[in-house]
């Protein structure tokens, strides 16, 4: 008799475990490339940093919507123009159960200002300094209006578990040696816990039942496959062996949206595609005349040759043909979800073959000219085509476009080593998320003041530009900010800063049954992912 | 047979020389690492920094001679892109891509053999003819498209196959397999058959033209004149003589499987070496990218060594040959 009752009672929990293991809700989910590493200071990858925003909470919280919102700090306010005075919340603990403090808040504030991958974003910081159990001061060595806009990329790590693994420093980039305890291993506060990560082949992640946030979701698990390959990751999903996957290639969202059981979702991704011309050099790289003898002259320093490409350019054109209208056409620096955007300046110029070659004809060029077009052939959708749509488009105004594709490692470091190009196409991205980041990194004259034009690879330079911007990383009164954000936007579209072409637009492919809220920084937050049985 | 060896590894050691510098030249020509490693927006001094401490700095023949000599102490380096020594994530992929190319050479060699015999036996018979020319198509068609045709067929319009990754694998010490799970050999079914259809038909295309050739020597008609039954004829006295061409090419074979299963892994998100070398190079990974050269170059060197020694198992005269010129 007391075997039977064991066996049955074997049996009961067996069943139990076997049922608790199939309710267990589970999304398999899978993305272009792998997380390349889970220490969130040490890439700035932006798929490896959108997983990882599941395991690490940032200090200020990220909305969906790109928002601001209350994260591990519930609120901050300018404590002196230096300082930004942050209130930590209470009762958070680390997926090792021990609680977060404040001084881990100050911890990792210093910790991620170390790496070099951030030294745009955080090197203003001087200190982060603990005022008291809930308080944590950030002094910065000059005002810094935008800087809770840029805690959203700071993630709160444990100080006590990164002293215990020898990992209190970011690991070294291109080190020697072992590998960091931080590479493979995850502490953080956030909604999912690491459960397993095998680089390169799948992360699993496991609801975090101590979560101090809410989950809008239902996802228990979660498993992320890297599916390099993109019809195979579209196979995947109409095989259901996944459920969701990212970077849907543009020819095959009607397939996806037309098979019964699968949907789509789109939002526009944080990134402003353009033609960058050459502001400074008075002699053009790679430019020719009709003859063939290379140009004595910058036919792109003149801002009338600037105009005639903005006009000539048919964005678009190239949008309805090269993107199959999935982008969104952009008439200046700013995008939706981007802070500082203004919606009733983003207008593009008209596109005008007559005039376009009018300002040629004024500018010097009756005959037009030959310019080499640097095109990324990685990296961004479909560059290919669009540097190729760009050649015919200037073909109408007699400038004869040579296009010259690289491989992203190659492009990069024409760029980053030069830079040695007169006219190319680029991603732009404001780094926080602000167009001020924008104005500073990528519009601003190239050294002017350290830090400026960074990324300024056309070195285009407007000394009004320089003082509005200035003024702007110094004001905190926002109806002067919103002001000043319009005339730096005005100015860039009025002196053709660059051709502005497109924002493109982030596409997932899921079952039905999946629902998420789509995201301009491409992040899937898995707790606010619905699986319907 | 000592000269003789001797001889192969002097040979094996100068290829994997000139590959060493090969990848060192092609890790200068393909990016910059710094700027793959720090991304665009870091600063001049943050570059100068890394730069000097990947030893970037120096001149080329300083930094090949220090590539030289840790590679010799046994250090592959460490990765840019994963932060983590060389030789522990090629531990990691070799297992999967040595498991595919294995079971694709088996294939190639077990279905073209008998194929080429029996077409070579049976020569004028129109299903032959027919074969062979559907070889041809075998042998011309690029292997991502047989890839993408088989995930269209398999995963999604029959659902009978994973159409990616490599299932559940079992830890055998530092070894990973897919062998012992039924969802890891469902994986390795498509992998394994877009790999191996080229190297089937070539394989049945030359087993077919030494056959043709064996099969019209004297001691095979005798034979048949012995009244030996055609099986024994065709499988037992004239395959032996055809091995050799046949080794030699599933030699080089089992090289390019492991090296070029670059393409089937990709399309099938096979986590083998070649998908870690399409990401190193995507990222200017120095360190992996000459590392996969190396192993890639040792492993056809190794094969070539083995291959050259089966030789003599296969055909006693080079045994005889070598031992007398080795006296």
């Amino acid at each position: 008799m007391r075997h039977t009752i064991r066996v049955a009672a074997t049996f009961a929990a067996l069943l139990l475990a076997a049922t608790s293991a199939q309710a267990q809700v589970t999304l398999r989910y899978g993305g272009t490339t792998p997380p390349l590493t889970m220490d969130p200071h040490s890439t700035n990858d932006f798929v490896t940093a959108g997983l990882i925003r599941n395991t690490y909470d940032s200090l200020v919280g990220h909305a969906n919507d790109m928002s601001l919102e209350p994260g591990i700090a519930t609120a901050w306010r300018s404590q002196a123009p230096d300082t930004w005075r942050f209130t930590i919340r209470q009762g958070v603990t680390f997926h090792d159960g021990t609680p977060m403090t404040a001084e881990d808040v100050a911890f990792s504030i210093m910790r991620q200002r170390e790496s070099p991958l951030y030294r745009s974003l955080y090197g203003g910081i001087r200190e982060a300094r603990v005022v008291d159990a809930t308080t944590v001061d950030v002094v910065s060595a000059a005002p810094d209006p935008i800087l809770p806009r840029k805690m959203v990329r700071l993630f709160v790590m444990s100080k006590a578990w990164a002293t215990k693994n020898g990992v209190e420093k970011v690991p070294d980039l291109g080190a020697q040696g072992t590998e960091a305890f931080s590479l493979r291993n995850a502490n953080g506060t956030g909604a999912m816990r690491l459960a397993s990560h095998e680089p390169g082949t799948r992360t699993v992640f496991e609801k975090n039942a101590g979560y101090w946030g809410r989950f809008e979701g239902n996802v228990e698990r979660a498993i992320y496959t890297p599916v390099a390959s993109a019809p195979t990751r579209v196979a995947a999903i109409l095989s259901r062996e996944l459920d969701l996957i990212s970077d849907v290639p543009l020819q095959d969202i009607e397939r996806i949206k037309g098979t019964n059981g699968y949907h789509v979702v789109q939002a526009p991704q944080q990134l402003i595609m353009l033609l960058e011309m050459d502001g400074t050099r008075d002699v053009a790289l790679d430019a020719w005349d009709k003859a063939g003898q290379p140009l004595k002259t910058n036919p792109l320093k003149d801002v009338r040759v600037r105009r005639a490409f903005a006009h000539a350019v048919d964005a678009n054109l190239i949008v309805d043909r090269v993107m199959r209208g999935q982008a969104k056409v952009v008439g200046t620096a700013a995008a939706p979800g981007l802070g500082g955007y203004q919606p009733d300046l983003d207008v593009r110029w008209p596109t005008d073959v007559a005039r376009a070659r009018a300002l040629l004809a004024e500018a010097g060029y009756p005959d037009g000219f030959a310019i080499q077009l640097n095109c990324p052939l990685e990296r961004y959708v479909n560059t290919d085509e669009i540097c190729r749509a760009t050649a015919s488009l200037l073909a109408r105004i007699g400038v004869e476009v040579r296009v010259k594709g690289s491989p992203w490692p190659e492009f990069a470091r024409m760029l980053v080593n030069g830079p040695n190009s007169s006219f190319h196409l680029i991603g732009a991205a404001g780094n926080s998320g602000d167009s001020q980041d924008t104005f500073i990194s990528i519009m601003a004259t190239r050294g002017k003041e350290p830090g400026w034009g960074a990324t300024n690879w056309a070195m285009w330079s407007n000394a009004e530009f320089d003082t509005v911007a200035k003024e702007l990383t110094q004001t905190f009164d926002e109806a002067r900010r919103t002001e000043l954000y319009r005339r730096a936007l005005t100015i860039g579209k009025d002196q053709v800063h660059a051709v502005y072409l497109h924002q493109p637009l982030l596409t997932w492919g899921m079952r039905t049954a999946v629902t998420m809220p789509p995201r301009a920084d491409a992040a899937i937050i898995l707790k606010d992912v619905v699986i319907r049985p | 047979m000592i000269p003789f060896l001797v001889n192969r590894a002097a040979h094996a050691v100068l290829v994997l020389v000139a590959v060493s510098l090969l990848a060192f030249v092609l890790g200068d020509v393909v990016g910059d690492p710094v700027a793959s490693i720090l991304g665009m927006d870091a600063t001049d001094a943050d570059r100068a920094a890394l730069r000097v401490r990947l030893h970037l700095d120096q001149p080329f023949v300083v930094r090949y001679g220090h590539f030289v000599v840790r590679i010799l102490s046994g250090d592959l380096g460490t990765s840019y892109g994963a932060q983590r020594p060389v030789i522990d994530l090629l531990a990691e992929r070799i297992p999967a891509t040595v498991e595919l190319a294995l079971v694709a050479l088996a294939l190639s060699l077990g279905v073209g053999i008998p194929l080429g015999v029996w077409a070579a036996a049976r020569r004028g018979d129109r299903l032959v003819g027919a074969l062979m020319t559907l070889s041809v198509l075998g042998v011309s068609l690029p292997t991502f498209l047989t890839g993408i045709v088989l995930i269209l067929v398999f995963s999604i319009g029959l659902g009978w196959l994973p159409s990616f990754g490599r299932g559940e694998v079992v830890r055998i010490g530092g070894w990973t397999t897919g062998f012992l799970t039924e969802s890891g050999l469902r994986s390795l079914v498509m992998p394994a058959v877009s790999l191996a259809i080229g190297q089937i038909a070539l394989v049945a295309r030359l087993s077919r033209a030494e056959m043709l050739g064996v099969l019209r020597t004297d001691y095979i008609r005798f034979a048949r004149a012995r009244g030996l039954p055609d099986p024994v004829v065709n499988f037992s006295h004239a395959l032996r003589n055809t091995l050799i061409p046949i080794i030699t090419v599933s030699g080089i074979q089992l090289g390019y499987l492991v090296a070029f299963a670059v393409v089937v892994e990709q399309v099938f998100q096979w986590p083998g070496m070649g998908l870690l070398f399409l990401q190193a190079l995507a990222q200017t990974d120095l360190p992996l990218i000459s590392a996969f050269l190396l192993v890639a170059a040792f492993f056809f060197v190794a094969i070539n060594l083995v291959v050259d020694l089966l030789y003599a198992v296969a055909d006693p005269r080079l045994r005889i040959k070598t031992l007398a010129g080795a006296r």
